[in-house]
């Protein structure tokens, strides 16, 4: 049992607040996001791991006007673990400075404007919580019906 | 951990519409046995690469580590109405 639980129980015990009060403070203990680090409630730790994406997916859905391939849409699954992209952007991370600059030029002619310096291990895991959050929904207008969603899970 | 076994589907219709298809189990487990005396070899060489680059060879092996283990459950699958070809890392 944590202080905080504590206080609340013998505040009641005590009767300076009734039950619906202490009901209510310890509904709202419950759900205050610092209250599951400070006396390590493991049912919200558990709760706070599960939620955490193991997986990014992209689903790729390209009919026969985009592929010009006839008999049906064209598929693209992929599941990447969580753990495979927290190497690579480790891994990036390693790559000398000197080398950076050749490596943005070429990425940048081969059509993907990133800046590799940007990407620093520190903030990786910060960018993949936010991975967790992301949902993509592409959807092709009129004929060309290519539909793109990026998510995690 | 580190993947124990790679699958490989690979199915496509021919002309006449007559289907083929080619899976292949490889068993990593046994990849990673050979590998090893070959990898006691490479690791001085890679540590020496990296003192010469200014490199912490550490992180490196870290990093080489993280992507093995993190290739496994690994999936990819394409699937078009002429062929259809599944990697899967477990």
């Amino acid at each position: 049992m944590n202080d905080d639980r504590k206080a609340i129980l013998e505040m009641l015990a005590a009767g300076k607040i009734n039950a619906e009060e202490a009901e209510r403070l310890l509904a709202a203990l419950e759900a205050s996001p610092s209250s599951s680090h400070k006396g390590g409630s493991p049912p919200q730790e558990g709760i706070a791991a599960a939620k955490k994406p193991k997986y990014l997916r992209v689903l790729v859905e390209a009919d026969e006007h985009a592929t010009g391939l006839r008999g049906g849409p064209t598929t693209v699954n992929v599941r990447v673990p969580m753990q495979l992209l927290r190497a690579g952007v480790r891994l990036a991370g390693l790559i000398p400075a000197q080398a950076h600059e050749q490596l943005d030029k070429a990425f940048t002619q081969h059509g993907v404007p990133i800046t590799l310096s940007q990407i620093k291990p520190e903030n990786l895991e910060e960018l993949i919580d936010h991975l967790g959050d992301l949902t993509v929904d592409v959807d092709g207008k009129d004929e060309n019906k290519t539909r793109v969603r990026v998510f995690c899970e | 951990m580190i993947p124990w076994s790679a699958f490989i589907y690979v199915e496509w219709w021919t002309r006449s519409h007559r289907n083929r298809r080619f899976s292949l189990w490889i068993p990593l487990f046994l990849a990673w046995l050979l590998l090893l005396p070959l990898l006691v070899v490479l690791f001085p060489v890679v540590a020496l690469a990296c003192l010469f680059v200014r490199m912490n060879a550490l992180r490196l092996y870290a990093a080489a580590w993280e992507i093995l283990t993190g290739l496994r459950k690994t999936r990819v699958e394409v699937r078009s109405p002429a062929a259809r070809v599944l990697v899967n890392i477990a």
